[in-house]
């Protein structure tokens, strides 16, 4: 008897459970069946007045349904749950493709990117990185370097001077002469900076651009160590093995000097109008420090040898990105900063 | 300067290398080469000729390769090719001068030589003389000029030819010029001289600028039956003062200036002796060489000791290598002690060029060829370079600065006087460039201002907002030496429409740095009067925030200018480590009403002080004004933080702080809302 009546009640809440259709609605179902005053308790209260054997059978049956009610409750909610939960994730849906508010990284100037890396490239090596003022006196921009007053190459450095005779640097080796009035050999250092000519400006003239001078002073400094550094250099710079040469160069404070000339990057030696057809790339000025440079700077000559160099940052610089048009480094221009 | 292929190859014999690469060789071992041109249509009888051009900067110390045959003897010792010496010095006649030559300052003029020409006829020269002359960029004039001219093309040794009937006297002085003395020019120009420039004068006066230019009283005309030639040596200094003194370079004093040869003088008139009679037949010349020089003693012999020249090349050259390289290009090389050459250098790579046993490493390895020394790492002692902490900062600011939204731009150190005025800076206080190309130049920026304000301008004619930020050295004129030079940060942002958030700005110097006040201080010309302060740290005033006057632009823009070198001076914050607080804090909120314009900066000083050591921290939350605060005034609120180190404050302590922070705040007239 009371065993059709339980297998009726477990049709009946399997059904209910089975069409409950909210949350609330399935815990009326489990309060109704399974609750305390729920069906399933009402039978069991009964159970006490059936005979011993009877009641550990219908007691084992009820426990069954119990149990059995208990999981598809449980497999309902969980349904619910992850059904809420799903809803509730999709309502939470963005646009990925909505640009992202809130300001943007600026950028470095291209010389300031091509100058830090070289700055490290030769802290790396043991080099100081040196500076000095853009303001100089006539002895430290000419004199000191082997340059002196009615010189013919000075000719090759128009100069922009101040009425009390200073002038504005004409290139970064003064700092070279600052070092070593500074600091006793050995001496390794490079100086970056900007420097002026009096020239015209136009897209391939400008009298403002940047220059790295980098010297080296110990017992022994060979041809071949300079050679080795300026390598290590434009490998660096180029981020893949350039193609040197050197040829005769003229500069005072050297001898001997050299140009020293890589493969055109566009050509790579074959000709075309970026390198006139040479093939080649004027780069670097060097050679081995002159003696009455070093004998000025009260270093002895017969002790340290030195070789020094000199390379354009702005020329690299517009290599490195094709900038066709001098001007543009100093225009302020963000159409054109904004790039780097 | 211009060299003729066909002459190179007179000069030297068999060459046979064509022009394109000759040009590449002379690249590689002697000058710079900027390129090899065609010469144009021959004149007729002439063999079209290739021009070799080298960049005059690259031989500024080579005074001999100024002429074709100092070239040619490079070209002789790199191909190995014997060199044939135009000059033949038996062509000059052993006899007594026709005229007197006087130097009476040999500083200047070591050497001047003359000869006396009589029967001349001055006439168009030839056409093979014409087209070389052409082929090289000189005009041809006549055919006494063109002589001078030529063997000055060829032996770089500059001559000048005067009608010896008009001069006055039978003596050429060559001394300095008088104060204010005058003389008129082959170019038809007058120049007033002074006792720094050297004239050659006859008795009546100046007839020629030394080394420089003719005189036009004494010039050659077609009239001109007798001449005087000159062949004379300056000093390269003095001319090149002259020259720039005046303001002419002509192709004389661009050689003279260059330290010429003493022995050329007499090489160039035995060359002209030649060539004239060849082309002025029935010239005669008038008695023998007039030859003035001061006595020098020859330059004394370089030793150059093989191992050392090992050393500077970093590879070892075979003694003989260098020998035959040396002799090759005319030096005299003896080996008094073995291992050690004792060098002597031709008379035309001595002036100037070659005196120290460095010079001869030059010669040497750019004939072994540099490509034949071998790339090599040195080994030498570890030292520690000298360190840079101030470039690094500089780098710091980068940083944060691009990472705040600016992009960095360069601007020129100079500026010109209106756009100093317009900013309102006194030109007169800036340092002043004496020989600016435009007044655009004229002067040295003492502010990074006048810079960041034209990229204000420019780039807001694109753009409706941006930020950008220089790094650069204010220039400031000082009574004696060099003038002070102050890096300085200078950013800005800009809105077209917005209000140019001047907070932003604000943030991106605290970032910069940390604890930095800003405080109000009186607007300069170019700021915003009711939005200008004064940036401290350690209670130094290291910079200015404001915003742009509204009248220079349209849009707003907000600055920051930073003292880069005094903030590195007050140091960076020191990091040090402070344990970490155990016992909990309590919080409070005070909302205080003070006048509209009270600066929260100094009520937040006042609460701070008042409320003790065991403030932990004061967060503003918020100002505002409106209903119910009364018109003119305004709430501003903030929460207060406060615990001990050694335990948990107890509610009575922490009312007893806020109760006296409350009392001090009434005390002081401030209204609390409660």
């Amino acid at each position: 008897m009371l065993e059709t009546t339980l297998s009726q009640l477990e049709a009946s809440a399997r059904a209910r459970i089975e069409a409950a259709r909210t949350a609330e609605e399935l815990e009326v179902v489990r309060v109704e069946a399974l609750g305390r005053k729920g069906t399933l308790a009402q039978i069991s209260r009964q159970l006490g007045a059936l005979a011993p054997e009877e009641r550990a059978r219908v007691g084992k049956l009820l426990n069954t349904v119990k149990q059995g009610l208990e999981e598809a409750l449980a497999a309902r909610k969980a349904r619910f749950d992850e059904e809420g939960l799903r809803a509730r994730l999709d309502a939470e849906w963005v646009d990925l493709t909505l640009p992202a508010p809130g300001v943007r990284p600026g950028s470095l100037h291209p010389v300031t990117q091509i100058q830090t890396e070289i700055e490290d490239l030769f802290t790396s090596l043991g080099f100081a990185v040196l500076d000095g003022p853009e303001v100089e006196t006539e002895y430290h921009n000419f004199d000191a370097l082997n340059i002196p007053p009615d010189h013919p190459a000075r000719d090759a450095q128009d100069t922009f001077w101040f009425a009390d005779g200073n002038l504005l640097r004409t290139h970064t080796s003064p700092v070279q002469v600052r070092g070593m009035e500074r600091f006793k050999p050995p001496l390794r250092m490079i100086a970056p900076g900007r420097l002026f000519r009096n020239e015209e400006v136009d897209a391939s003239h400008e009298h403002t651009f940047y220059q790295v001078e980098g010297m080296m002073i110990d017992r022994e400094v060979s041809v071949a160590h300079l050679v080795y550094f300026m390598k290590i250099l434009l490998d660096h710079i180029f981020g893949r093995e350039v193609t040197v040469r050197l040829r005769p160069g003229y500069f005072p404070f050297v001898e001997p000097g050299f140009e020293l000339d890589i493969h055109c990057l566009i050509c790579d030696g074959a000709g075309c109008p970026v390198c006139k057809q040479s093939g080649w790339l004027e780069l670097i000025g060097c050679g081995l420090v002159h003696p009455n440079v070093l004998r000025m700077s009260g270093i002895d000559p017969d002790e340290w040898n030195g070789f020094a160099f000199g390379m354009g940052l702005t020329r690299l610089a517009m290599m490195r990105y094709g900038i066709d048009d001098i001007r543009l480094l100093q225009s302020g221009d963000l159409r054109f900063l904004r790039q780097f | 300067m211009y060299f003729s292929y066909n002459w190179l190859c007179e000069l030297v014999e068999g060459l046979a290398t064509p022009p394109k690469e000759l040009a590449r060789l002379i690249t590689m071992k002697t000058a710079e080469c900027e390129g090899v041109h065609a010469s144009g249509a021959p004149l007729p009888g002439c063999l079209p000729d290739s021009i070799i051009e080298i960049d005059n900067k690259s031989i500024t110390h080579r005074p001999d390769l100024w002429g074709h045959l100092g070239l040619a003897r490079e070209l002789a010792a790199t191909l190995r090719l014997g060199l044939r010496d135009p000059v033949k010095l038996d062509l000059i006649p052993s006899a007594p001068p026709a005229i007197g030559v006087s130097i009476l300052d040999l500083d200047l003029c070591p050497r001047y030589s003359a000869l006396v020409f009589d029967n001349v006829t001055v006439r168009p020269s030839p056409l093979w003389l014409q087209y070389r002359l052409r082929v090289i960029g000189l005009n041809p004039i006549n055919n006494i000029v063109d002589v001078t001219n030529f063997v000055m093309a060829e032996l770089a040794q500059p001559m000048h030819a005067f009608d010896q009937d008009l001069l006055h006297g039978d003596t050429i002085f060559i001394r300095r010029a008088r104060e204010g003395e005058m003389v008129v020019a082959l170019n038809e120009e007058t120049y007033r001289l002074d006792p720094s420039n050297l004239v050659i004068a006859d008795a009546r006066g100046a007839i020629a600028l030394a080394g420089v230019i003719g005189g036009l009283d004494s010039a050659i005309n077609e009239r001109t039956h007798r001449i005087v030639l000159e062949s004379a040596n300056f000093l390269g200094s003095n001319i090149r003062k002259t020259s720039a003194r005046l303001k002419l370079r002509t192709d004389a004093s661009m050689r003279f200036e260059k330290s010429q040869d003493l022995v050329n003088t007499v090489r160039g008139l035995a060359r002209a002796v030649e060539l004239f009679r060849e082309i002025s037949p029935g010239i005669r010349l008038l008695g023998g060489l007039a030859d003035q020089r001061k006595e020098l003693t020859p330059p004394p012999p370089i030793l150059l000791p093989i191992d050392w020249l090992t050393r500077k090349l970093g590879r070892s050259v075979a003694p003989a290598e260098v020998r035959d390289i040396l002799e090759r290009l005319h030096f005299g090389v003896e080996e008094v002690v073995p291992g050690t050459f004792t060098v002597t250098v031709p008379s035309w790579r001595a002036t100037r060029d070659i005196s120290i046993k460095d010079d001869l490493v030059e010669e040497v390895s750019r004939m072994i060829g540099y490509d034949t020394i071998v790339p090599q790492p040195p080994l030498m002692a570890v030292v520690e370079p000298p360190a840079s902490p101030e470039r690094l900062f500089h780098r710091q600011v980068r940083l944060v600065l691009t990472q705040q939204g600016f992009t960095e731009a360069y601007n020129y150190s100079f500026l010109s006087e209106e756009r100093a005025r317009a900013l309102g800076f006194d030109p007169q206080e800036h340092l002043r460039v004496a020989n600016p190309i435009s007044s655009e130049q004229a002067l040295m920026r003492m502010s990074l201002l006048p810079g960041i304000y034209r990229n204000l301008v420019e780039n807001s004619k694109h753009l409706e907002s941006f930020r950008l930020f220089e790094i650069g050295r204010e220039i400031h004129k000082r009574e004696a030496g060099l003038p002070r030079e102050v890096p300085h940060l200078m950013a800005a942002l800009y809105e077209r429409d917005g209000a140019a958030e001047m907070s932003e700005l604000k943030r991106a110097c605290e970032c910069l740095l940390p604890g930095a006040e800003v405080r109000p201080v009186e607007a300069r010309h170019y700021e915003h009067p009711a939005r200008a302060g004064e940036v401290l740290r350690r209670d130094r005033v290291v910079g200015r925030l404001f915003e742009l006057h509204p009248s220079l632009l349209a849009g707003r823009a907000a600055l920051l200018d930073l003292d880069l070198e005094l903030i590195f001076q007050l140091g960076v914050r020191e990091k040090r480590y402070r344990p970490i607080r155990r016992f909990p804090s309590s919080a409070f909120d005070l909302s205080v009403v003070v006048a509209e314009r009270e600066l929260v900066g100094d009520l937040r000083r006042r609460i701070v002080s008042l409320a003790g050591e065991q403030l932990e921290e004061i967060e503003f939350l918020r100002q505002y004004a409106g209903p119910p605060i009364p018109a003119g005034q305004k709430s501003v609120s903030f929460r207060l933080t406060v615990a001990a180190p050694d335990r948990t404050l107890s509610l009575e302590e922490v009312g007893e702080i806020r109760t006296h922070v409350i009392t001090g705040l009434r005390e002081l007239g401030y209204e609390l809302r409660l």
